[in-house]
């Protein structure tokens, strides 16, 4: 009896990976881009490409399941994934991206495909060597970037590389994904729980299917109480609470929860003030107020590339959220 | 001119004096003994904490009775053999131009084992065979070094003053000063003292000289003197300071390495600045500061420290418009630096737990980390079995398993069941 349960619970594959879709087919959301991938998984070619837009849209799944359409099983012999998040470097480029690009494949696809995920981690030096790079070597390596924003790729590679823009799933299209697992999983997701899952995750299907497993390792029906006390737990890097923290006018608290990001979660200087740009533009403050923070956040930005301290520079930065808070309650 | 108002106001005669009229009274009572010719003891002893006017009452004493002061303190040198010079001819003649003539040795405590040699012993010599009248004063009678000294004095312990007597001298110099100064002001400073007379005079000239005026608010942001620390005096001078120059000097007040001095600042200044607009201010200029200090390492140019200083002391002083001051609020040291130590094994760990999802997941370990430990602590700390599937999938050691789960019991379940499997 403990011999038979111990055998089911050997090797347990995160829900997030073992739901991956293996093929373009299998992919059931962003039904504009597989079309134009199938397409080139037919004509056995593709060009240079982009795959640009928020996380757990399906960025990384669609280059993967591209790879397989080509590749077939094997596929991982012809592929190089790297993350440009870990390495950002130029010297990432120079070596190990051309070393990987120059060599020719062996099966009846000439080429091979790079994956460059979260590409625009990448600095601007490596971006540079990257696009001589991507010319030279073309015949013998076709680039996939992914990319939360496309801006933040330099123009050259941009005028390289094939376009796609993936959009936040639809709330059916993410529903119908979690039903799924949920019933091959045999977890008791109630419909609340679902709305909750919906509204805590908002289209980023990765982060749903990571809280629908966390709330069903709780072993009893997933509901909406159980997914934001879930969602409340596993979000402490969380930088738009940390805008609202100061916007509210406690500056102390604010930079606790900065400290924290930057020294236990090792969250980057650069990708907290590239947020806290986003959000500001999604908060409810007046309009003017939103071009008036934008250039605060560029400037302490333009510092944080001079070499400053980053949570000092950070911090600096939440006092002026503090500040406009204040101004905001005193006209409201 | 600039004058110390310790000096300037100081008492006298002994009516003036600060406190303590039993102690003055025996010590008068001694001084008069000797009209009847020496006395058993030939020396008093005189102790007490800094500042409470053991040294005033001499000189007031002197000034009443028309006594003649020869002294030595602990500026100048008191070696065996410079004191013999000194005192063994004082001593010998009781009177050389008709007045009464007394030896003082001032800051006893301040005698030295090595540039004071045999010092202690030359006095206790001196002290037996004297022929006038010796008066020693030191914080602490009871030092070791005194043992026998003391046998030959007599003790006379000087005590701190009510806070009540401190605020009647503080009344007098700001009525001497033309002044208007607030009863509760100088009720607070004199409370603040803690019995010291010549701190609270110069928290009361430091605060006052100048103004006409001296309310609540002006003083009500001082805290309890620290005498070790001193940087929380500077920090005071700093976030308190009412021109540029003045915050700046704050930096030569105290030996501080500059980037200690920031991280003080950076930790402090939001609890004193509290105006939103004010702090924003404020925390700009140490921004600006940083940015300086970034430049300094870039280029390597140390000159530009300066500029670091400007914003780090005049630019936070000069912050200060609309906060109000709210009373005593106590400086915190820095947590920064012992909390980034504290949590680089936690990221190290964290890091590592990111590659192995990274190498399972597609995603980076920077991401991993922050997206995906999180959901496996729930998982981990809520369903072992869960846990020790995900672990073996993910090719998790036992630290990373423990950090996970949270408790060691936790771990231990889920590695058994690892174990079992295996």
């Amino acid at each position: 009896m403990l011999h038979g349960r111990l055998a089911q619970t050997l090797s347990f594959e995160m829900w997030a990976e073992k739901y991956r879709p293996k093929t373009l087919d299998d992919m059931v959301n962003q039904k504009e881009i597989v079309e134009r991938l199938k397409s080139f998984a037919k004509s056995r070619n593709v060009p240079h490409c982009i795959f640009a837009g928020p996380p757990g849209t399906g960025k990384t799944t669609a280059a993967l399941c591209l790879a397989r359409d080509f590749y077939g099983d094997v596929y991982r012999e012809h592929i190089m994934e790297l993350n440009a998040s870990d390495e950002r470097g130029i010297d990432v480029v120079r070596e190990t991206v051309k070393t990987f690009a120059r060599v020719r494949s062996v099966g009846e696809i000439p080429f091979r495909i790079m994956i460059l995920d979260e590409a625009d981690n990448m600095t601007s030096d490596a971006q540079q060597a990257l696009r001589r790079t991507m010319e030279r070597y073309t015949e013998t390596c076709r680039f996939i970037l992914c990319a939360n924003y496309s801006g933040k790729i330099i123009e050259p590679i941009q005028s390289r590389c094939a376009p796609f823009r993936f959009m936040f799933l639809p709330r059916e299209e993410q529903d119908k994904y979690l039903k799924c697992i949920a019933e091959k999983e045999n977890v008791k997701l109630l419909k609340d729980g679902l709305e909750a899952i919906f509204e805590v995750c908002s289209g980023d299907l990765r982060k749903a299917i990571n809280n629908l497993q966390a709330a069903a390792s709780l072993n009893k029906p997933v509901d909406s109480k159980v997914v934001y006390s879930i969602a409340g737990r596993a979000n402490p890097a969380d930088v738009r609470k940390m805008i609202e923290v100061a916007m509210k006018g406690d500056f102390l608290e604010a930079r606790k929860q900065l400290r924290e990001m930057i020294q236990k979660y090792g969250v980057a200087g650069s990708d907290i003030i590239r947020q806290i740009h986003t959000e500001i533009f999604r908060a409810e403050i007046p309009e003017p107020w939103k071009i008036k923070l934008a250039d605060v956040v560029g400037e302490i930005d333009y510092r944080l590339v001079e070499g400053a301290d980053e949570e000092v520079q950070l911090s600096a930065l939440l006092a002026r959220l503090v500040e406009a808070g204040n101004d905001l309650g005193k006209t409201s | 001119m600039y004058a110390a108002w310790t000096v300037k106001h100081k008492p006298k005669s002994l009516a003036e004096v600060v406190g303590n009229k039993e102690a003055i009274q025996k010590f008068v009572d001694w001084i008069k003994s000797w009209d009847k010719g020496v006395p058993k003891q030939r020396a008093v002893f005189l102790y007490g904490p800094p500042g409470i006017g053991k040294t005033v009452s001499v000189e007031a004493v002197g000034n009443d009775y028309r006594l003649e002061f020869i002294e030595k303190n602990a500026s100048d040198y008191r070696t065996e053999d410079a004191v013999r010079r000194f005192a063994g001819l004082a001593s010998q003649y009781r009177s050389l131009f008709g007045g009464k003539r007394i030896i003082l040795f001032d800051e006893l405590d301040g005698l030295t084992g090595t540039a004071d040699k045999g010092g202690v012993a030359a006095i206790t010599d001196i002290v037996k065979n004297a022929q006038c009248p010796i008066v020693l004063i030191a914080n602490n009678a009871y030092d070791p070094r005194f043992t026998s000294l003391r046998n030959y004095c007599l003790l006379i312990e000087f005590k701190k003053p009510a806070a009540s007597e401190v605020l009647k001298h503080l009344n007098r110099i700001c009525t001497h000063e033309d002044i208007q100064a607030d009863e509760n002001a100088l009720k607070f400073i004199a409370q603040r003292s803690e019995g010291d007379v010549r701190s609270a005079v110069n928290d009361l000239q430091a605060l006052a000289q100048g103004k006409k005026k001296l309310t609540y608010e002006d003083v009500s942001w001082l805290s309890y003197r620290d005498r070790q620390n001193t940087i929380f005096n500077v920090l005071r001078m700093i976030i308190y300071g009412r021109t540029c120059v003045g915050a700046k000097q704050a930096m030569d007040m105290v030996d501080v390495d500059v980037d200690m001095l920031f991280e003080w600042l950076y930790e402090n200044v939001p609890a004193h600045l509290t105006d939103p607009s004010d702090l924003a201010t404020a925390m700009n200029s140490l921004s600006m500061a940083d940015v300086y200090r970034g430049r300094i390492r870039s280029t390597q140019n140390w000159s530009l420290t300066r500029y670091v200083i400007d914003y780090m002391t005049a630019g936070v002083a000069m912050a200060r418009k609309n906060t109000k001051s709210s009373g005593w609020i106590p400086f915190k040291f820095p947590t920064r630096i012992q909390m980034l130590s504290r949590s680089k094994a936690e990221r190290n760990m964290r890091l590592s737990i990111g590659r192995k999802i990274k190498r399972k997941c597609h995603m980076s370990a920077v991401r991993a980390s922050k997206e995906v430990i999180p959901y496996l602590k729930i998982i981990f700390k809520n369903n072992e079995e869960m846990a020790a599937g995900t672990a073996k999938w993910l090719d998790l050691d036992a630290e990373m398993i423990e950090y996970l789960a949270g408790t060691s019991d936790k771990a231990d379940a889920i590695n058994k069941l690892l174990v079992a499997k295996s």
